[in-house]
């Protein structure tokens, strides 16, 4: 176990992503590794999204907190499931040699990131649950949450492709370029993650698949929060008894527009 | 004392010890002693609001220990956060010294506020106003943060001149913080305790949530 954390670990620092691992075509996320650990990090924040079913009510709704658990790694794997097939053909397009299964794992990574950060924030989330009874502002912090984290992930990913896109397959890096005069601290900090790749890309490659990449996230994004409404309750209104799932009505939009005006009490 | 007022001293500067370069030097537990001891100064000021008679004592005990918790469980609760987003952002390598800023900057907050100490109490003295004094303390906080800020940010420096992403960290920070510590503070409420209610060291009231009491508050509802 502790060496599966360590293994998120270095994929949050970057070391998995890094252009010299990515240029031999190569993406270091062991699938049986990888997909447990998302299943569990996203379990730690439906968990403190469960409590709200604890604590909003006089009969504490445990059907509702078990679900919410169980619902949060269904969210982040389904969203995968259906936006998958897309990001490979679009990758496929904009000649980024990844193959199938390594196109998989790089994407289950970018869950485990999304999932990582969301847990995170569970002790906040967890914080305002224990001390708001107010069923509209729980879900507009759960939505901006989770967003949060989904811009981190996507931010992850578009980084990672960038520098796929910069790494002609099989050609050796060019060295680095001089450190500038802010650059020079004694030591050299290990590049992260988001830092841009030491090699120059060609321009007009980087340009096309910038904007492919961008449409892919908005539908990634555009898909995640749809799969999220039509799993929902996740938070489980106080006023409704418990159910697994809502009729199908509306959309994730409506609805969080409707959420703000009650806030504000329109 | 006079070692410990040295320290506070040296850590608002920023020299000797708590100077900007010398990470591996600095001597941490000391900064959590210095939250520990001068936050409940202004805590216990704080409390004093109205102090006529023995019981209204208590208050000044119950908000002495609820300042440096306030302060010790907001940086709690937001600390996950910061940390996976430090990772995320490649910055795990100075993590130290970031969360050195952050500790320095608590510090620098509580030192602020127990210099305002004296401040809160003869503005107390000269006015009878439950209102005046909650908004007078709410006024003293915005101060007192804004001195934390200026010690994390020193500290920040050399960090965002090597790597410019430690600025994105930082400015979360401040918004968690913020955004946490707001609530934070409401659920620890009374700090300065209405003299019409009995000193309690939580609201019998069930928890309730700020940023919707100010909602209702402007929306008048």
């Amino acid at each position: 176990m502790y060496s599966w954390f360590r293994q998120v670990d270095d994929l949050l620092r970057g070391r998995r992503t890094a252009p010299e691992i990515l240029s031999k075509g190569e993406i270091p996320l062991p699938l049986r590794v990888f997909t447990p650990m998302s299943i569990l990090l996203g379990l730690i924040y439906g968990f403190f999204m469960g409590w709200y079913a604890l604590f909003s009510r006089e009969n504490p709704a445990y059907a509702q907190m078990l679900a919410s658990t169980v619902k949060l790694p269904a969210l982040f794997l389904l969203t995968l499931i259906v936006t998958f097939p897309s990001l490979y053909v679009f990758n496929a397009l904009v000649g980024c040699r990844l193959s199938f299964s390594a196109t998989l794992r790089l994407l289950v990574g970018v869950t485990v990131v999304n999932a990582t950060v969301a847990a995170s924030f569970g002790p906040i989330l967890g914080f305002f649950t224990l001390s708001t009874t107010s069923y509209p502002f729980m879900i507009l912090l759960n939505v901006v949450l989770l967003a949060l984290a989904g811009a981190v992930a996507l931010t992850f990913l578009l980084h990672t492709l960038r520098r796929l896109a910069a790494v002609p397959y099989g050609t050796p890096l060019q060295p680095l370029p001089p450190a500038t005069e802010l650059d020079t601290p004694q030591r050299r900090p290990e590049p992260g993650p988001l830092d841009t790749p030491p090699v120059r890309p060609p321009a007009e490659a980087i340009g096309q698949a910038q904007s492919i990449f961008r449409i892919w996230v908005l539908i990634y994004g555009l898909v995640g929060a749809q799969m999220g409404w039509l799993l929902r309750p996740f938070i489980g209104s106080p006023n409704m008894p418990f159910e697994w799932f809502r009729a199908r009505e509306g959309n994730f939009f409506q609805a969080v527009t409707q959420q703000i005006q009650n806030l504000l009490g329109a | 004392m006079r070692v410990a007022i040295q320290h506070c001293d040296e850590l608002l500067r920023g020299t000797a010890r708590f100077r900007v370069g010398a990470t591996s030097q600095r001597p941490w537990w000391w900064v959590v002693a210095i939250i520990l001891v001068v936050a409940p100064l202004y805590g216990a000021v704080m409390g004093s609001f109205g102090l006529d008679s023995a019981e209204r004592l208590r208050q000044v005990v119950f908000s002495g220990v609820k300042a440096p918790l306030l302060l010790l469980a907001t940086t709690a609760v937001c600390l996950p956060g910061f940390f996976v987003l430090n990772t995320v952002l490649g910055l795990r390598d100075d993590l130290r010294e970031s969360l050195q800023a952050i500790l320095c900057g608590q510090a620098g907050l509580s030192i602020a506020l127990a210099s305002l100490g004296p401040v809160t109490r003869f503005w107390y003295f000269s006015t009878g106003s439950y209102r005046g004094a909650l908004l007078f303390n709410a006024a003293v906080f915005a101060i007192a943060a804004l001195a934390g800020q200026i010690v994390i940010s020193r500290y920040y420096r050399p960090l965002i001149a090597r790597r410019g992403r430690h600025r994105i960290a930082l400015y979360t920070w401040f918004a968690l913080y913020a955004f946490v510590g707001i609530q934070m503070a409401w659920m620890l409420r009374p700090f300065v305790g209405s003299p019409y209610m009995r000193s309690t060291f939580f609201r019998q009231e069930p928890f309730s949530n700020a940023y919707v009491v100010v909602f209702n508050l402007i929306a008048g509802t």
